[in-house]
């Protein structure tokens, strides 16, 4: 009995001492900056006066500034209407795709990777694309309008339109991303669930709602997840779109802490609103996984 | 050791260098920067692009390697920031925008330039330092008086119409003042479907004309009194004018025109009048351009305070980190040069020079004469406004952060969100934050 322990024991250490070195790079390369990060955050860091990396003098003083000053909630607010309309879109634009490609025949499978192109356009591409689309001077789509007559405004400069055309290019770019998985996990489910389903004469609204999403749900829940953390780290779209406005039309919290940060350095209020950030991430991805979204019912 | 020796061979190749300012130098035996590489940097703009065509024979006559980039000025000024503030050796000669001298001259950020001027190995006996304009160069003067940067651009403000055929045809001349602009827009805008008014969409620099011209001002009393006074009635007023001329003339998504954009319609004459930079509105009368035989151009108009054109200036300096400063100085010394921003002006039509010699020759004059305008008398009279100290705002260290809540606020304005008042209230507000968290005692 006593030797079976020592030999677990001993079995544990073994694995321990196997595991160290990547638990040391691990810690090196994610934990490191990751508190690096947060110590920053603790300082009025700015290149601008020495020292001031290493004054803790008032350590919540970034987060009471970020928490009580306008800016940052109304960034907050916005950062959630973005990412509820991209999620929405790419998850309503994702499952409907997949379900339509879910047909084995090979001109589906060209249709497929045809799909997938906006998914692998480096991001800046994407973004100067959508800038050629909505400035109305350079635009075909303005062009095209303007051959029937119409003459919308810009988009981009509409307080109202800039952030949904936002939210619909982030979409154009990443539904792929959600159809595949989906795609994957319609592939994945046994055709005789179908067909059972279709001889006890399911319809095809009671077929999707009661055989197919229950079986896509894990799959779907992850994809979610995926674009829901992506959502946060918009970028580049705003970057080269509408540099956060008209006024602040589009400045969601990732783009208020890059003004912040590079604009006008205060890295240590950037670094404050950035810990913020990924807390929020965490404590939202935590929320989503005991919602049970995730949970495979036949399992 | 190396680095030794590379510093020597710089210094003793300098004198034959610096022989031939302009013309590169004419090296006698190795060449004397040879195996330096400079990485030199500035936003990009007319004058960089000129400059471009001329560094192959830097290159060639100094053995000098130099790598040359001119990013968009908003990505430009970011990476010099970080660059500057970590003290990184990756840029030898960078550009010092307008805008950021008193953060990057202020902090110390720049090598003082006066020992390399001073110094007749590296700097030959006709280069004339004293030849620059004087009320220019002070901008790049730190708190010892020392000079961190050598201007290459004095850019003024000015009005330009890319079609000033439709302004006379309706019987009206370049507007003088704001009043009479307004009239003139009213008058040729969307005739032929062509927009009438557009200006570069950083606020923080274009509306400032019309700020000031109103009576109002960013600061109090700058640069001493730092107390922000955009909600005052008068920058309302100038709110109110300047969003009614961009949104009734202007043309769709004018809130989204860059410098480029504007300096891209007004040449090919699809927009027909702007207030801009002398650099870009200049470009309208260059050879094949479509607006080059229809162009007209005026002083900056004025309100009802007066005549307030902005005047801004850049300039070539060497960042306290870099590890090649002889060689760096080198380049600016030729760069600088008067023979070469004289070839840049006769070869390139570049007008925007900081050089009095250059300014009062009377081929400059003739050569600005645009279809009977004379450019070089508006450049020289608005230089001369410069002197009422107005510009005083805008090397404030911590003007950045207020030059983004004055675009915020116009951007709101113009795109109809918010009523002017209730914008320049907030801009009021975010910049008595943004300056209280600068450390700015008000």
């Amino acid at each position: 009995m006593s030797a079976g322990a020592g030999w677990a024991r001993a079995q544990r250490r073994a694995f321990l001492l196997g595991l160290a070195p990547a638990l040391i790079v691990l810690a090196a390369v994610t934990v490191g900056p990751a508190a690096y990060l947060v110590a920053t955050s603790l300082t009025p860091l700015t290149p601008v006066r020495p020292g001031s990396g290493l004054d803790f003098s008032h350590p919540l003083g970034n987060y009471i500034q970020a928490l009580f000053q306008s800016s940052f909630p109304h960034s907050v607010l916005l950062q959630a209407e973005l990412s509820l309309l991209t999620v929405g879109m790419q998850t309503l634009a994702g499952v409907g795709l997949a379900l339509l490609l879910d047909v084995e025949s090979r001109w589906m499978e060209v249709l497929r990777t045809g799909f997938l192109v906006p998914m692998v356009l480096p991001p800046i591409v994407v973004a100067i694309i959508w800038k050629v689309l909505t400035t109305p001077d350079v635009s075909p789509a303005y062009s095209l309008l303007a051959w029937f007559g119409l003459r919308p405004g810009s988009l981009v400069t509409n307080p109202v339109t800039a952030l949904p055309l936002i939210a619909f290019a982030d979409t154009w770019e990443w539904f792929p991303f959600t159809m595949l998985m989906v795609l994957a996990a319609l592939q994945m489910q046994p055709r005789e669930q179908l067909e059972a389903a279709r001889i006890d004469g399911a319809n095809s609204r009671q077929m999707f709602w009661h055989v197919r999403l229950p079986f896509i749900r894990p799959a779907l829940t992850v994809a979610v997840l995926f674009r829901l953390i992506d959502s946060i780290k918009a970028f580049p779209l705003i970057y080269v779109l509408t540099d956060g406005g008209p006024g602040r039309a589009t400045e969601v919290t990732n783009y208020y802490a890059f003004v912040q940060t590079f604009n006008f350095a205060y890295w240590g209020y950037g670094s404050a609103i950035a810990t913020m950030m990924v807390a929020g991430v965490f404590v939202l991805s935590l929320a989503i996984g005991r919602l049970g979204f995730g949970r495979d019912e036949d399992a | 050791m190396g680095g030794k020796l590379r510093r020597r061979a710089v210094i003793t190749g300098a004198a034959g260098m610096l022989a031939l300012p302009g013309k590169a130098p004419a090296a006698v035996g190795a060449k004397p920067l040879s195996g330096v590489t400079l990485n030199v940097s500035c936003w990009n703009a007319p004058y960089p692009q000129f400059l471009k065509k001329y560094i192959p024979e830097f290159e060639q006559e100094t053995g000098a390697r130099v790598v040359y980039t001119t990013p968009a000025f908003p990505i430009y000024n970011q990476r010099m920031d970080i660059a500057l503030a970590t003290h990184s050796d990756a840029y030898d000669v960078i550009n010092v925008t307008f805008i950021y001298i008193g953060r990057w001259v202020g902090a110390g950020w720049m090598t003082p330039l006066d020992p390399f001027i001073a110094n007749p190995k590296l700097t030959p006996a006709d280069w004339n330092p004293k030849d620059f304009l004087p009320g220019i160069e002070a901008a790049f003067r730190d708190s010892k008086g020392e000079l961190c940067a050598v201007p290459w651009i004095a850019d003024i403000m000015m009005s330009g119409a890319s079609r000033y055929d439709l302004i006379h045809g309706a019987g009206l001349t370049m507007p003088d003042t704001f009043d009479e602009m307004h009239k003139m827009l009213a008058a040729v805008s969307h005739k032929d479907g062509l927009p009438g008014f557009v200006v570069e969409n950083h606020y923080g620099w274009t509306f400032l004309g019309y700020l000031q011209g109103f009576g109002a001002n960013v600061f109090r009393a700058p640069p001493h009194d730092l107390m922000p006074v955009l909600d005052s009635p008068e920058a309302v007023q100038a709110a109110e004018f300047f969003a009614t001329i961009m949104r009734d003339y202007g043309p769709r998504g004018a809130l989204s025109y860059t410098y480029d954009q504007v300096t891209a319609a007004l040449k090919a004459a699809k927009v027909i009048y702007s207030t801009e930079n002398e650099a870009f509105v200049t470009q309208m009368a260059q050879k094949g351009a479509p607006a080059a035989p229809t162009c007209g151009f005026s002083l900056f108009p004025k309100g009802p305070a007066g005549r307030f054109p902005q005047i801004a200036t850049h300039g070539w300096g060497i960042p306290a980190g870099s590890r090649k400063k002889d060689a760096a100085w080198q380049f600016i010394a030729w760069a600088m040069s008067e023979k070469l921003l004289l070839r840049m002006f006769r070869e390139q039509g570049w007008s925007s020079v900081t050089r009095r010699s250059i300014i009062d020759l009377p081929e400059f004059h003739a050569k600005l004469n645009y279809n009977g305008f004379d450019v070089a008398k508006i450049y020289l009279e608005t230089l001369n406004l410069a002197d009422k100290g107005y510009m005083a705002y805008r090397t404030v260290p911590a003007y950045p952060q207020i030059d983004r809540q004055i675009n915020i606020a116009l951007q709101s304005v113009i795109s109809g969100e918010k009523k002017a008042a209730q914008a320049m209230k907030d801009a009021q507000h975010n910049s008595l934050e943004a300056l209280r968290r600068a450390g700015v005692k008000l």
